[in-house]
């Protein structure tokens, strides 16, 4: 018999070293950030650019994503049909993503294909068809896209979540739009975006894959015209911070209530990133953070529990989401407060080992594939942050103090600007936040006031 | 190149009391993975007693003799460590990829509760875990648009002994009615290293982790015998159709017929079928529903298939005021198409291309990678069938396409349709 009592430790000391990602302009003056893998024939390919849904003119959000929508719907010689039969052929995974902030286009393709592939994309980017009856069928695709996710819970919780924390700022509108504001967008709406925001704007280009600097810069050299007009910053004008307050969204006969808990926070280059980052971690980050023993594991009112600093470019915000059965709603807002206010009372040091240990230890893992070698530079794009950035990353998490972690929590968890608010059937939900608050403001699908409730 | 990279270097060792042990080493990254397969899936539970299986995907993290609840998670994560687990009709698995330094830490919380679950368990953690399975239940399916559509084909398509015909979570009478008796029972049935193939890949020494291996596992005693699974193959001798409201929008139609098993000689041509029905905007379904004719708003298909039957479906969700017949119509008509004319050389070769190119894709990630290891190993007896496999798709010929069309989607088949509850039609 062995004995069982004891966790077993950890054998010899191994290292491991975080891939190095390289910058260098090519002879045709493209940005190209790189970093290479040798494992498999493969390569992971993005064309960035800083002109996400933000742009989307006033009473046209969803136009960014529209674009992109359509601007693969033929280019070149080639109709929306052939295009795509050209990248399956390669076995090319090709897909654009649109946020608030980006427009990106990205290429998951074998080496022996990634030529053609890049190929294909460039005419995709420079001589897009944009033809009319396209528009339509992809603006209507949209549209009832927009009407579908009237029943996604989850997605109207975030929805409304977020068009209260930003108010009227672009950081508050979905990046699919809303049916009157996509109804407003014309073909030449399309292309205006097109040749302001992508066609001539300069791009920034990604590789992670099994080619040397050269091969990737010839090839983009050889692809892509150079262009230089830079993307135009649009200024944020950030909400006013609220002051706590409960909201419903009313679901008739939901078999849950889908919660969000939040407020605004700073940017990601906060110097308190790393302090957040660990104390999140204690809080909500993980399966072992408080939130989700508490909630799951202890009450049993949910699948799971989570919280989360998130960044855009311009703005922050903490944010803690779950699903409850419809009859835990108002305990479980009470428990997530108790949480949110116990952990500006105390940490403990284990706490804190724990954090460190899995924020640390786990790092490495991030960089296993080539896409997730891609989408960790485009992160570094995103925030401005430097190129070793992730070289520093472990350093950086180990010398936060135990102060730090405890002073971030009173500092940047805010108990009187909550924001509250829960998706489901209010006949269920209201007399549960009876103790808990007099007024309960209802919000409609999209966040809008509709009226408040006493109670 | 492909043979080299999709071979598959392997060493396979049994320990006394039955427990498969698959090692497969790869030093390129110091991190490694642990993942168990037990012979077990809802398919080995009975009408009235479902979610078990799925259940312990849940006990299973509860903590064992020697781990106390909330351990096991916690101990990986402060390694650095990800987990998980999943349940299937035929399986459930339970995996780890850690630190290579960690590999003894993943080995003894394995075999912990391989061996020693059920001093642990308790009605407590029962109660707390049977509230989160609901909780999953309802966040998954009850409370999403259409997410009640897949047990409704499944309870349609297969009479009700049928081990597929129930939901692999469980019916949510049958899961606030588990019993901790019930539970232990299925435990000892199930959870011995002789219905389990333990794989580890990654960087670590062969001597070193098999001596590991029977270290944590080898005192674990077998179990007699497991019972087997009565799954006799089933027709549908009509067609069925059925009709649910639920909270959506836009009206959804779903097809199911019986097909072939996994690994059975059309499971591939099934599976190039949907590529060529609905996989890219040029596919025939894709095409005429989407693009040409503009009735749908989107279109899918697949063959789904296990060790006691498979299945195909095609769903389609409907443009508003377009109605599902229409929908029907033309899938059909697409369909009779299809068996008449044949398909092209270039449809077949782009599906070929795209399962090749994926198949590569697949291997940048170890945890993925392992887990393929122990589903050839349970379907195939083989670990290393990444190239068998591949070459099953190689082989599919635009007949053997046309002829598992004609064998499968002209029998009787399920029809579902998912429409908006009344009031919100108006």
């Amino acid at each position: 018999m062995i004995d069982r009592t004891k966790v077993p430790l950890p054998s010899e000391n191994i290292s491991f070293e975080i891939p190095k990602i390289n910058y260098f302009t090519s002879s045709k003056g493209h940005e190209i950030f790189y970093t290479r893998k040798e494992k498999l024939p493969i390569v992971s390919f993005s064309i960035v650019l800083f002109s996400g849904s933000k742009f989307d003119n006033e009473n046209q959000n969803g136009l960014a994503l529209l674009t992109s929508f359509m601007i693969d719907e033929g280019a070149g010689k080639y109709d929306a049909f052939q295009l795509s039969n050209e990248f399956e052929k390669l076995g090319t995974i090709f897909s654009i993503t649109v946020n608030h902030d980006t427009f990106s286009f990205s290429i998951l393709s074998l080496k022996e294909n990634f030529e053609r592939s890049l190929e294909l994309l460039s005419i995709i980017l420079d001589e897009p068809h944009f033809e009319e009856k396209d528009f339509q069928r992809e603006k209507k695709k949209l549209l009832d896209k927009i009407k579908q996710l009237k029943d996604e819970p989850s997605y109207i919780a975030s929805t409304a979540f977020d068009k209260q924390i930003f108010q009227d700022c672009y950081y508050s509108y979905p990046s699919i739009g809303y049916e009157q504001t996509v109804n407003n967008i014309t073909l030449d709406d399309v292309k205006d975006f097109y040749v302001k925001y992508i066609k001539n704007s300069k791009k920034k280009f990604i590789a992670a894959g099994c080619l040397s600097e050269n091969e990737i810069s010839n090839l983009i050299d050889k692809y892509f015209t150079s262009n230089k007009i830079l993307i135009p910053e649009v200024k944020l004008k950030l909400p006013e911070k609220s002051v706590t307050k409960y909201f419903i969204v009313h679901k008739e006969n939901s078999a849950q209530g889908e919660i969000r808990i939040g407020h605004l926070d700073g940017l990601r280059k906060s110097p308190d990133y790393f302090a957040n980052k660990l104390m999140n971690s204690i809080l909500g980050g993980e399966f072992f953070s408080r939130i989700n023993l508490n909630l799951r594991e202890r009450k049993g009112f949910t699948y799971g529990a989570h919280s989360s600093f998130n960044y855009y470019q311009n703005a922050g915000y903490f944010e803690i989401s779950t699903a409850v059965n419809i009859e835990n709603v108002g305990e479980s807002i009470s428990e997530i407060l108790f949480e949110l206010n116990n952990i500006k009372q105390s940490i403990t040091k284990e706490e804190i080992n724990l954090a460190k240990s899995f924020l640390i230890k786990h790092f490495p893992s991030n960089f296993e594939s080539y896409t997730q070698l891609a989408q960790s530079i485009a992160l570094l794009l995103i925030h401005n942050l430097p190129l070793n950035y992730y070289n520093e990353y472990i350093h950086n998490i180990e010398s936060v103090t135990e102060e730090e972690i405890i002073n971030a929590a009173k500092k940047n968890i805010h108990l009187d600007e909550l924001t509250i608010l829960v998706v489901g059937d209010k006949n269920k939900i209201l007399p549960q936040l009876k103790t808990m608050t007099n007024e309960l403001i209802e919000l409609d699908i999209y966040g809008n006031l509709i009226e408040k409730l006493s109670l | 190149m492909n043979e080299e990279l999709l071979k598959i270097n392997y060493e396979k060792h049994k320990l006394a009391n039955g427990l498969e042990v698959i090692l497969y080493q790869d030093k390129s990254l110091p991190i490694v993975a642990v993942n168990i397969w037990y012979r077990v899936g809802s398919a080995n539970e009975s009408q009235g007693k479902t979610g078990f299986a799925h259940l312990f995907e849940h006990m299973m993290f509860q903590g064992s003799k020697n781990i106390p609840k909330g351990e096991h998670f916690r101990l990986i994560q402060e390694a650095g460590g990800s987990l998980n687990g999943s349940t299937s009709f035929d399986r459930t698995n339970y995996y780890e990829t850690l630190p290579s330094n960690y590999l003894e830490l993943a080995l003894w919380l394995e075999s912990d509760r391989m061996g020693f679950l059920l001093p642990a368990l308790t009605e407590e953690k029962l109660n707390n875990q049977k509230d989160v399975v609901m909780n999953e239940r309802r966040q998954r399916y009850e409370n999403q648009p259409y997410g009640l559509a897949w047990e409704i084909l499944l309870s349609n398509l297969f009479s009700s002994n049928h081990p597929y015909s129930w939901p692999t979570i469980g019916w949510m009478e049958d899961i606030k009615n588990f019993q901790l008796d019930d539970v232990i029972n299925f435990f000892k049935t199930y959870y011995n290293p002789n219905n389990a193939t333990l794989v580890i890949g990654g960087n670590f020494d062969f001597d070193n982790a098999i001596k590991l291996v029977e270290k944590y596992f080898g005192e674990i005693p077998s179990s007699n015998s497991i019972p087997s699974v009565n799954a006799p193959d089933e027709k549908l001798d009509d067609s069925k159709k059925v009709i649910h409201e639920d909270n959506v929008q836009l009206p959804r139609i779903y097809f199911a017929w019986h097909s072939d098993k996994i690994f059975g000689y059309y499971d591939a041509s099934l599976d190039i079928l949907s590529d060529i029905l609905t996989s890219a905007k040029n596919s025939r379904l894709t095409k005429s529903l989407v693009y040409d004719k503009q009735i749908a708003q989107d279109v899918s298909s697949f063959q789904y298939s296990g060790k006691y039957a498979g299945m195909f479906l095609i769903i389609s969700t409907a443009k508003p005021q377009i109605s599902l017949d229409e929908i029907k119509k033309e899938i059909f008509e697409q369909i009779d198409l299809l068996i008449k004319n044949g398909i092209s050389d270039e449809e077949l070769i782009r599906s070929k291309n795209s399962i090749k190119s994926h198949y590569i894709y697949s291997l940048q990630k170890l945890d993925v990678i392992v887990d393929h290891i122990n589903h050839y190993n349970f379907y195939l007896n083989e670990p290393d069938s990444f190239m068998y496999d591949l070459n099953r798709y190689e082989k599919v010929t635009k007949e053997d396409v046309i002829n598992a069309t004609k064998k499968f989607l002209q029998n009787p088949y399920v029809e579902l349709h998912i429409i908006p509850k009344k009031e919100l039609i108006k």
